[in-house]
């Protein structure tokens, strides 16, 4: 990440190198934006980070919300009182604050409102790969969509401006490969942010009982039809390049490959480049179609463009063939696109031959893959959650059903752990372990970490209390939302301002739900844990257990800090190489050499969880035990 | 100018990523139009981690397609391998040969694969491979973490690269943290040399 400095740097003109995120942090800075809430969330953490790194210094008010509706109504807040607000958010953040989204649609907005939502083709860190533009044709509002880091700065300023204008929340949807990507960028003006508000009282607009909704429903089709025209005659809306032979339309990244597959091809290509995707400029583009015989439309994910492309042309009686992902699959609807992907659909269609010969390289590389290990993200060398896994299954066994949630602690799911047997989403492995207990007869434990518990798992917890659910809540507490780089939240004591706060207990809030049995212990005192994980499960109703040990990424920094070092494990000469340590814990600071176990000493953390697995006795340390 | 595509391909915590951001920071110091790809979250616990840089007046996205990497920078043999979908006949593979091996390995009892069957495998893409140990040379220079400049510096030493080297230290300096810079550059140095001296015979 650059410094903070390079983000609140007033060099007009100057070109940075900026992180997709980063462009979004620095464009909301040159427009004046002072409220920015989020919930981290990969593709989207690194904006709300970068806030949280400036937002003192330059006048911003910045925080970690609970979750994205609270943070989406905390924006809805300051931006009906005037102020220029941002709230960012990963795709399926969009599902939990839209409930909120959807109304706020209807009062609409003073100060303007920036709603980024950041999609993750490919599900590298997600649990699907939902297309939130369908968000902007649900709650007809307005959505830009950048191809890069310099155009995810600019729309930015223009979403801020187009929401001003016209009264209503803007999405602005990223992707992986724009939020993800570094590209150079170029500054103009910051802007003072104003913390200032003012709440005028108009109820009609702003107090959404029925009799109110109804007019207000007319008044977001209303500016929905302005939308309609500044989109069919926005700049981001343009032909990139004038060719002969075939009209292509794209947006997003999907842009990026298109042109250079069309590049790779030789194709005399028009590009039609759409940033303003919602609403769809249906006259411009039904004038682009008029000129050829032949369309393609090129995105990632859902055929949302085609769908309106396919409608624009129906309108105007235009007969040109239309090609995408519809009724002809030139294009995979799931996973992310790549240049190769569309150069091999422009190819299906123009019966232009692709220049690589990717057959060759494609049987080149399964031969030098083939039985190659596979290396996917585990849960680190010193984890905490390890040692509550190994616990959790040396009680539960295989009997128990694990309902799991999203976080680090889903890489528990990997052998030997093994922990982890239904996931759907933030929150859900309360309300899961609910249902499954319910109708079997078996032990279910819902594993979910502390921001988790914070962020959607509370109304569950208080569901169990009262419908008297025999389930057992472990909630493995790192004191960190981790997986998105360790924000902050309630529990931690500390602010998106970075400024000291008092914690929101677990133990406290399980207790004011009603929870009888509660207990914090420490996942690294193995058997004391397991005791209190079994008097859990004995408990008619719910419990709930928290595993405490700081995430061991935030600890080693800390010990680094203050000059501690790190005195690695040692396996002495009692070892037997029996395996029970590889077998049962799946550490990374463990390998076998020639059939022999080894400890890694530049990997190790001396948790000493290890110590307390070995049989023989035969790992030597400090030991919590 | 023409493209110049570079693939980073090793394990979370090598510095894969910090590595990249160098070269794109120095691009553009060079007034070089630059794509830098990078993924974050779940993918970084300890797995296999990938980045692109790519330059040149008419890219536009920042992932580079299948056989069209100029350099593949491997921080590890079997991240290499698994790294050289991007490459082709015209790639020169630099490749850190020390193992970090994955837990798969020890839990299913199969041996790392060994140096002729890895150079086997590069050997179906292209024949021009150089091959250092970046971890040792980094200890050399002060700490072996500082494995991430020494490829860098053997980076600087390929024909071609169209990053200046002073840009390259510069953004080094700016980026690596203070008290750490030091032992970068002279692992820099390092790679370059370490690298100039096989290059001749590639």
């Amino acid at each position: 990440m650059p410094e903070k400095k390079t983000l609140l740097q007033n060099t007009f003109g100057k070109t940075v190198l900026l992180l997709g995120n980063e462009a979004i942090v620095r464009g909301l800075l040159e427009a004046g934006i002072s409220v920015v809430t989020t919930y981290p969330g990969t593709p989207a953490s690194e904006i709300g980070d970068s806030v949280s790194g400036i937002a003192r210094e330059s006048g911003i008010y910045m925080e970690y919300s609970v979750n994205e509706m609270v943070a989406v109504e905390v924006a809805a807040g300051a931006a009906n009182c005037g102020i220029r607000s941002l709230v960012a958010m990963k795709h399926v953040g969009l599902n939990v604050a839209a409930d909120a989204l959807m109304t706020l649609a209807y009062i609409g907005v003073r100060g303007g409102l920036v709603l980024v939502t950041a999609d993750d083709p490919e599900c590298y860190s997600s649990q699907n790969e939902q297309d939130n533009r369908y968000y902007a044709l649900l709650s007809n509002l307005p959505c830009l969509e950048p191809s890069d880091p310099q155009e995810a700065k600019q729309m930015v300023l223009d979403a801020v401006e187009l929401s001003e204008k016209l009264e209503l929340p803007v999405l602005l949807r990223t992707t992986t490969r724009v939020s993800h990507t570094r590209g150079p960028v170029s500054y103009g003006e910051l802007k003072k942010p104003n913390l200032r508000g003012e709440f005028t009282r108009d109820p009609k607009r702003f107090l959404m009982v029925p009799a109110y909704s109804r007019p207000k429903h007319d008044v977001l089709l209303r500016q929905a039809a302005k939308a309609q025209e500044i989109s069919e005659n926005s700049l981001f809306n343009r032909v990139t390049k004038e060719g002969h032979e075939i009209g292509i339309i794209s947006s997003g990244s999907a842009y990026n490959y298109a042109f250079e597959a069309a590049n790779l091809l030789g194709i005399d290509a028009s590009f039609l480049k759409l940033g303003m995707t919602h609403p769809f400029p249906k006259r411009l583009v039904a004038n682009f179609i008029s000129n050829f015989e032949k369309i393609i439309v090129v995105e990632e994910l859902e055929p949302y463009l085609e769908l309106q492309t396919r409608a624009a042309a129906q309108e105007n009686h235009l007969n040109a063939e239309i090609f995408g992902k519809m009724n002809n699959q030139c294009f995979p609807r799931a996973g992310e696109l790549t240049t190769r992907l569309v150069a091999q659909g422009l190819s299906l269609i123009t019966a232009k031959k692709v220049p690589v010969d990717f057959e060759r390289i494609d049987e080149a590389y399964s031969a030098a893959v083939k039985g190659l290990a596979s290396r996917p993200p585990i849960l680190c060398a010193g984890c905490p959650h390890r040692a509550s896994f190994y616990v959790i299954k040396r009680v539960g066994g295989d009997r128990a059903t694990y309902t799991d949630d999203i976080g680090c602690y889903a890489l528990g799911i990997a052998p030997p752990l093994s922990v982890g047997d239904i996931m759907i989403c933030m929150g859900g492995s309360v309300g899961l372990a609910q249902g499954v207990s319910r109708v079997t007869d078996r032990a279910t434990i819902a594993t979910l970490g502390d921001s988790t518990f914070f962020h959607a798992a509370i109304p569950g917890l208080v569901n169990a209390v009262y419908n008297g659910s025999h389930i057992v809540v472990a909630v493995l507490d790192n004191s960190a939302t981790a997986m998105t780089g360790h924000q902050p939240h309630p529990g931690t004591g500390l602010t998106g301002m970075q400024s000291p706060a008092e914690k929101v207990l677990i133990e406290k809030v399980a207790e004011g739900c009603g929870v009888k049995y509660v207990k914090v212990i420490s996942p690294f005192k193995t058997k004391e844990a397991a005791t209190v994980l079994k008097q859990a499960l004995a408990q008619p109703g719910p419990s709930v257990v928290v595993f405490r040990a700081p995430c061991t990424l935030m600890d080693l920094r800390e010990r680094r800090r203050k000059g501690l070092t790190v005195k690695p494990s040692k396996i002495t000469d009692k070892c037997t190489n029996c395996m029970t340590c590889i077998r049962m814990l799946g550490c990374p600071a463990i390998i076998v050499e020639e059939g022999k176990v080894r400890i890694d000493d530049n990997a190790c953390t001396a948790c000493g969880l290890c110590i307390s697995t070995c049989p023989f006795g035969a790992i030597e340390g400090s030991c919590a035990e | 100018m023409k493209q110049f595509n570079i693939v980073l391909a090793g394990v979370g915590g090598q510095g894969t990523l910090l590595a990249a951001e160098i070269i794109g920071t120095a691009a553009v110091r060079d007034g070089l139009n630059v794509r830098v790809s990078e993924i974050h979250g779940m993918a970084q616990r300890g797995g296999a981690v990938t980045s692109n840089v790519r330059m040149g007046d008419d890219v536009l996205s920042s992932m580079i397609i299948d056989g069209g990497a100029d350099v593949l920078l491997g921080f590890e043999p079997l991240e290499t391998i698994r790294g050289l979908k991007c490459a082709s006949q015209k790639t020169l593979v630099i490749m850190s040969s020390e193992h970090i091996p994955p837990s798969e390995l020890a839990a299913r009892n199969v041996p790392y694969p060994s140096d002729e069957e890895i150079r086997a495998n590069i050997r179906l893409f292209t024949d021009k491979v150089i091959v250092l140990k970046a971890a040792a040379l980094a200890k050399e220079a002060g700490n072996n973490l500082a494995q991430n400049s020494v490829l860098l510096g053997a980076l600087a030493a390929v024909e071609g690269f169209p990053v200046k080297m002073e840009s390259l230290l510069e953004a080094l300096r700016e980026l690596v943290p203070q008290r750490h810079v030091d032992v970068n550059v002279r692992a820099f140095i390092l790679g370059t040399k370490t690298a100039k001296q096989q290059l001749n015979h590639v």
